[in-house]
């Protein structure tokens, strides 16, 4: 008897080692244990300031509703994920900047009212959170994209404009808008059929940064992205990829600094 | 759980007439204004932010704009009975679609409410969503409110109700169809949400161009009055200067934003000139404008690239 004690004594001390504490969530998220043990399932968490991120008290609009991540005050990050809590797809798209600046401008759905985590991993394991709660009408990820509206969205699939401008001599700022129906399969009779690979590369074929998208990324994504560049005129060559296999490739162009 | 939802307005323990408190502002001759707040929705004003109006005619009641609920339109309609007692309600107009100024219809007879036929398309296109998210604002506010399309549409440059003329001007750029309505005997333009008058103006359908070109139109028409459709009655086109005033700084702020690349966010933060600052709500709606706005300028504004497929 005293020997299954003691065994279930230390199983449950090996238990308390591997469990994480769960920082309590400011934003008092009925499903952040979940959302972080599903996204960030590794790691110590910390909620952390240096984590800038910027979105809206309310949707305007619960199909395009805007956020920007700033987490440029973090060093050595690694990824940065976007969760929207109460969306019935929750992830949102996961940023791996490796010569662009820590930062990501996206519009994203959603379905209801929530919170929204943003989780900066940095190298040494950790995940600094911070997040917004947004108030919203519901439906943005259940009701058909406008391109069904049309009948010619075919046509259009992956028509893309973009600007790409200097920020510092050190850095670009490029935002990129492409047509994509990003449908998350959650409209009655409309699978899903989402832009789901980013790739920026520099004129070297170096990996500048590479988005994993979900289905709640808005219609017609439209990303922000600060890489990295000379101050020479250089090429940004972006990769994109959709889940029927269709990849769109297009070069961008960062001016020469003024100051040349 | 049952006896308290726990929203200020329907709890049993807290409950609270929600009544408006509607009072009638007589800007010209036999002419009314029911001014609203200069505000957002919300359940403290019950969306009771719009201006609407009604006039004496020789031998009835003209109302223009209906208000935000059915609720509002009970009130708006005893208040016309106890400012102009014992007369028939002869034509109701609205102006544009938005909620705030026509939800309000089902308390007036259906026959009796004109519009041009583009408002009542887009009241039919749009209606149900915009009661939803109204419901949604202002909750308990809305009971019973369903929309109710206009059932005459008008494309008359001229009416005579009950012996009056009225002037009729079918104008754009707040939203498709903006309805501007004058009473050719005081001389008072009801000009809708083509103008507004201290409150910020609104922007989820709006055409800039086309605006600004109202605004023109607006201006050369002879008038001794204007009502905008939010702030206060207007003699000296004040709200006209403003309105343009404040969409052309809107529309070079967003366009030199969009045209440096900032995120929607980033230009949420810019600064508001200081001669907007007595706009009501003008942060709110900034915010709002730049997501109404933002989507089209970049279709416009950056350059198309080749992709290769």
């Amino acid at each position: 008897m005293l020997r299954i004690l003691v065994l279930i004594v230390a199983v449950m001390g090996i238990a308390n080692v591997q469990a994480r504490t769960l920082p309590a969530d400011p934003l008092e998220s009925v499903m952040w244990q979940y959302m972080a043990e599903r996204f960030m399932p590794e790691g110590e968490i910390v909620f952390d300031d240096k984590v800038i991120v910027m979105a809206p008290l309310s949707a305007e609009n619960q199909f395009h509703v805007p956020i920007t991540v700033d987490a440029t005050a973090l060093d050595d990050v690694q990824e940065i994920i976007a969760i929207a809590d109460l969306n019935p797809i929750p992830l949102v798209l996961s940023v791996r900047p490796k010569e662009a600046l820590s930062y990501v401008g996206f519009r994203l759905k959603l379905q209801q009212t929530s919170p929204i985590h943003v989780g900066v991993r940095t190298g040494d394991g950790v995940w600094h959170v911070s997040g917004a709660i947004v108030d919203a009408a519901g439906g943005g990820c259940t009701a058909p994209a406008a391109a069904h509206g049309e009948s010619n969205w075919m046509q259009t699939l992956g028509e893309t404009r973009a600007y790409a401008g200097r920020e510092t001599l050190s850095n670009a700022r490029m935002t990129l808008r492409m047509r994509h129906p990003m449908d998350t399969g959650l409209a009655a009779g409309i699978p899903a059929f989402y832009m789901n690979e980013l790739v920026v590369k520099d004129d070297a074929g170096q990996v500048v940064a590479e988005i994993d998208m979900y289905e709640p990324v808005s219609e017609n994504p439209t990303l922000t992205l600060k890489p990295k560049v000379g101050s020479e005129e250089t090429v940004l060559h972006v990769s994109t990829r959709d889940t029927e296999g269709n990849t769109f490739d297009f070069p961008l162009t960062v001016p020469a600094s003024a100051r040349l | 759980m049952v006896a308290g939802c726990g929203c200020a307005a329907c709890g049993i323990g807290n409950a609270r007439l929600l009544d408006f408190d509607l009072s009638a502002v007589e800007i010209a001759s036999r002419t009314w204004a029911v001014l609203g707040r200069t505000d957002y929705f919300d359940m403290e004003n019950g969306g009771n932010i719009v201006n609407v109006a009604f006039i004496e005619v020789p031998d009835g009641v003209v109302v223009i704009d209906t208000g935000p609920s059915k609720r509002y339109g009970d009130a708006l309609r005893s208040l016309i009975e106890r400012t102009v007692p014992g007369k028939p309600i002869l034509r109701v107009y609205n102006t544009h679609h938005h909620p705030d100024h026509f939800l309000g219809n089902q308390s007036f007879d259906a026959e009796l409410i004109a519009a041009p036929q583009a408002v009542i398309d887009n009241i039919t296109l749009e209606g149900d969503g915009f009661a939803d998210n109204m419901y949604r604002l202002l909750g308990d506010w809305m009971r019973g409110t369903l929309p109710q399309a206009p059932t005459i549409a008008l494309d008359a440059a001229k009416e005579s109700v009950g012996g009056r003329d009225f002037s009729l001007f079918y104008l754009a750029g707040h939203t498709s169809s903006d309805f501007v309505i004058r009473d050719d005997s005081t001389g008072v333009l009801f000009a809708g949400d083509l103008a507004f008058l201290y409150r910020a103006p609104t922007t989820p359908h709006a055409d800039m161009p086309q605006w600004r070109q109202s605004l023109d139109t607006l201006a050369s028409i002879d008038k001794a009055l204007l009502l905008p459709g939010h702030g206060p009655s207007d003699a000296k086109d004040e709200s006209l200067t403003q309105t343009g005033d404040y969409l052309d700084w809107l529309h070079g702020t967003l366009s030199d934003a969009v045209g440096s690349g900032l995120t929607m966010n980033e230009a949420m933060l810019l600064p508001i000139p200081a001669r907007f600052e007595g706009l009501g709500v003008v942060r709110t709606e900034y915010e709002r404008s730049v997501v109404h706005l933002y989507p089209a300028l970049e279709d416009s504004l950056f350059p198309v690239i080749e992709v290769t497929q």
